[in-house]
């Protein structure tokens, strides 16, 4: 069994926004996130964010899966955390729109952990 | 390091009480502090040849079980093994002013910057703690009002404001 | 209405200072966030799904009209122009950022607003009757008596880490609407035979992953000794409640555990043992809070209204009026209740301009004082009748006169995982399906009172135990599901919820409340609401509707 992509996400200390761990640094859109394939890269990752305590909150990893050849985080509440609340598409990184942030609102199923990806399927 | 709490200041004092760990000897030393448990095994012994007696205790230990020897002690340690264990308090208030007892009440263990004001409001006097004493002083005196009576004596908001009162009345009289 | 003093200022000021230094120390890295965490939780900031929420007390639900001005404000330059009115009678902005958060809270203090004790093992915000100092029926004002333990629990040294977060009730009304029963401490002021005021201690309700309803220890508590009493209990509870399991930290385990009458015995012992004089509010400082809130200056009008009742010729009044206007003990008065739960709207969200309007209508109708119900309302607790139809009118100009008050779109919601990072599942998007199934107001009054309240998660924010009907988000192999209970109440007939059968998925829910509710219109006899009805069928003819086709479950 292949491990499954990885995605480091944290908040932003001071602002509190859901931030994604990119090529580039740390970005507030979901589609910039850096997809790990390599578990070690990621776990490696973890550690520095964790280090970085002057910018950041409570980094962690969330599983992500291919749909359509788009990295899709696992579980739901991922999804949303990616998207921003349901209720407000205009609030969140999901106002910006595009094929990713639908493919994040069209996805359905998959449990909170990793190990179920079978579960992620398109509506 | 110890603070302890002396009519209204704060400083530091060497700690002459050796503590006793569970299952090391007694140490030869005049001052001692045991936990209840050992208290209540070689307490009166050590008490008989004039020692000076300390009891440690842990949060669940209940201080009704000191009460017949609260005279004789010279510190009731409490004990928090993690701050947000709150027991102590409850503890500290009860030796205060349940039990009406007047040696030393020492923090020890996970004794917090943050906690200096509640403690000293419960009525603990001393306190194991790696701040400084003047820091530990400026967050004990944080507010400058108290909404309850307590172990300290503070006067409460109520009293000020019918001293106030008072003095308004006696002014415009 | 109440007003700080100098003192009452102080020490929020102390506070705020305290935690301007905190935040500093945090953002300068000097404290870690494991550190730091308890510290601004105790400041009523959390970091949830999306950012960060704070969540500002309101005193036992009441506002002034300055005070929500100061709300709309913060609302529009700190977060997106809204607030959510939470069933603590408080209210929590979804979007502020932790370097603002200092000045945020020493805005706030302008308006005699803070946040503290609104999270953290501590005693939080005491509940009270939205309809306090209104109500004909009540024997005193509970707001009195709040206010009493408003100042007494904060900053209290003994009991600031408690094994859990602790939440006191006040009603002095037969009709509860404070869920009393419900609360880790609920107390119902009674006059005895003698006239003599006490209070009906309640203990150990509360809701959760096990909930109770609170047993009474004490019929009859002497209102002069309630700060004493209180002490007694909590020093109880801090002493012997669970530290052990998150789960079993709270007073109803303990008081389950004991027995009601070994907690109790244990209660008045350490009562017994307390310099009680010392403990209990001196009568003049009682005196001094309660002539505080006797100011209302009201008119003297004839108890019918012409202007009321000619306004009833325009059917949307007439229908607010039926569902949302209540009689107040002074003659010509009623008391508005603000609906939150706009067709489709998400239950509890208030924009600005809507906290702005309601200040204008409240200072110039309603005598400055506005209130929150731990159902996610407002209301406007002294309207002349007179001035009904413009009140309407005016609520109406900002979509805040919907008529459903009690019924079955009137439903409380927790923010559910579209906000909150405990969340199993989203409550929001329920409660729209729900409303929208239930748009035409008719058919709502035609059903009448029905409760619906609605969990994200079993923390059971929303209440989901003691609905009429409840529903519970939960997380079933990855999706998001939903567990209906049937027969719960938080009033005076308090009552935990049923569960009705296996969970539904979420594009079943709004169905299933259609499905009971066809069930009850059929089978209801006379004056019975939804949940007497169920009290007098029990589980049968619902659990038949919903899961008719069991493969379906």
């Amino acid at each position: 069994m292949t491990s499954p992509l990885k995605v480091l996400t944290a908040n932003d200390l001071a602002g509190g926004q859901v931030v994604f761990l990119s090529e580039t640094g740390w970005s507030d859109r979901y589609a910039d996130a850096w997809i790990f394939e390599d578990p070690a890269a990621a776990d490696a990752a973890l550690d520095a964010a964790r280090a970085a305590t002057l910018t950041l909150a409570d980094p962690y990893l969330i599983d992500v899966a291919a749909v359509d050849g788009l990295p899709v985080p696992t579980s739901y509440r991922e999804r949303i955390r990616a998207l921003g609340p349901t209720i407000h598409p205009d609030m969140g990184p999901q106002a910006e729109g595009g094929a990713l942030v639908e493919a994040l609102q069209q996805a359905k199923g998959a449990a909170r952990s990793s190990g179920r990806l079978g579960l992620i399927r398109r509506k | 390091m110890l603070i302890r709490l002396e009519n209204d200041h704060f400083h530091l004092v060497e700690d002459r009480f050796a503590p006793v760990g569970e299952g090391e000897a007694i140490a030869d030393t005049v001052a001692v502090i045991l936990s209840l448990s050992r208290f209540q095994a070689e307490g009166e012994a050590l008490l008989a040849a004039g020692r000076d007696v300390g009891v440690r205790m842990a949060p669940a230990d209940r201080v009704e079980d000191l009460i017949c020897d609260l005279p004789r002690l010279a510190l009731v340690a409490l004990d928090f093994p993690k701050y947000r264990d709150g027991r102590a308090y409850s503890s500290a208030v009860m030796l205060r002013e349940t039990y009406g007892f007047d040696g030393e009440v020492r923090a020890v263990g996970d004794v917090l910057i943050d906690q200096a004001w509640n403690m000293v409001r419960c009525g603990f006097d001393a306190f194991e703690t790696s701040v400084g004493p003047n820091a530990w002083a400026a967050a004990a005196r944080r507010y400058r009002h108290v909404y309850q009576a307590s172990a300290d004596h503070r006067p409460p908001a109520f009293v000020e404001r019918s001293q106030a009162a008072r003095r308004l009345a006696a002014q415009e009289g | 209405m109440f007003q700080y003093d100098a003192i009452d200022a102080a020490m929020v000021a102390d506070r705020n200072a305290e935690f301007r230094d905190q935040v500093s120390r945090r953002l300068s890295g000097e404290l870690t966030e494991d550190q730091f965490k308890p510290l601004r939780l105790m400041n009523g900031l959390y970091l949830q799904l999306h950012s960060y929420m704070l969540r500002v007390a309101i005193p036992y639900g009441a506002l002034s009209s300055a005070k929500m001005r100061a709300l709309a404000h913060v609302a529009r330059r700190w977060d997106r122009g809204y607030g959510h009115f939470t069933t603590r009678q408080n209210i929590q902005f979804h979007w502020i950022k932790l370097s603002d958060t200092p000045d945020v809270l020493d805005y706030l203090a302008t308006a005699e607003l803070h946040a503290i004790q609104t999270s953290g093992n501590c005693i939080r915000n005491t509940t009270s009757d939205p309809f306090a100092g209104a109500a004909a029926e009540e024997v005193d004002d509970p707001r009195v008596w709040s206010e009493v333990i408003r100042q007494w629990s904060t900053f209290h040294p003994e009991f600031t880490y408690l094994p859990r977060k602790f939440k006191i009730a006040v009603t002095a009304s037969p009709r509860d609407r404070t869920a009393a029963r419900a609360h880790d401490i609920g107390l119902v002021l009674r006059r005895n035979r003698e006239g003599r005021l006490g209070f009906e201690v309640i203990v150990g309700g509360g809701m959760g992953r096990t909930p109770y309803i609170g047993a009474t220890i004490r019929e009859h508590l002497p209102a002069e000794h309630l700060l004493s009493y209180l002490t007694a209990i909590l020093r109880v509870y801090n002493r012997f409640g669970r530290r052990d399991n998150l789960y079993k930290a709270r007073i109803k385990i303990l008081v389950a555990s004991l027995g009601a009458a070994e907690f109790a015995r244990l209660a008045d012992e350490a009562w017994e043992a307390m310099d009680r004089p010392r403990a209990d509010l001196p009568d003049v400082e009682l005196a001094r809070i309660r002539a505080s809130f006797g100011l209302v200056d009201f008119r003297t009008l004839p108890p019918r209204s012409e202007r009321f009742e000619a306004a009833k010729g325009d059917k949307a009044f007439a229908r607010f009026a039926r569902n949302n206007i209540v009689p107040h003990k002074v003659p010509g008065y009623g008391i508005v209740q603000v609906s939150l739960k706009g067709i489709g709207e998400v239950p509890g969200d208030c924009t600005a301009d809507q906290m702005e309007a309601l200040a204008d209508l409240a200072e110039r109708y309603g005598h400055g004082e506005i209130r929150v119900t731990h159902e996610q309302n407002l209301v406007l607790p002294h309207v002349a009748l007179d001035d009904a139809p413009a009140v309407h009118a005016g609520l109406a100009a900002v979509g805040l006169a919907t008529p459903n008050i009690n019924l079955v779109s009137d439903m409380i919601a927790c923010p559910g995982l579209d906000y909150c990072a405990l969340a199993n599942a989203r409550a929001i998007p329920i409660a729209q399906a729900i409303s929208e199934t239930f748009a035409d107001p008719d058919r709502a009054e035609q059903v009448g009172e029905l409760k619906i309240k609605i969990s994200g998660c079993i923390n059971a924010c929303g209440h989901h135990h003691v609905g009429h009907i409840g529903i519970l988000g939960v997380d079933k192999k990855g999706e998001e599901y939903y567990q209906l209970t049937l027969g719960g109440s938080g009033a005076e007939d308090a009552a935990i919820g049923h569960v009705l059968g296996p969970a539904l998925s979420a594009d079943r829910v709004a169905d299933a409340i259609d499905k009971l509710v066809d069930v009850y219109l059929a089978i209801r006899q006379p004056q019975e609401r939804f949940l007497d009805t169920y009290r007098r069928t029990g589980v049968g003819p619902f659990k038949a509707a919903v899961y008719q086709d069991a493969h379906q479950a």
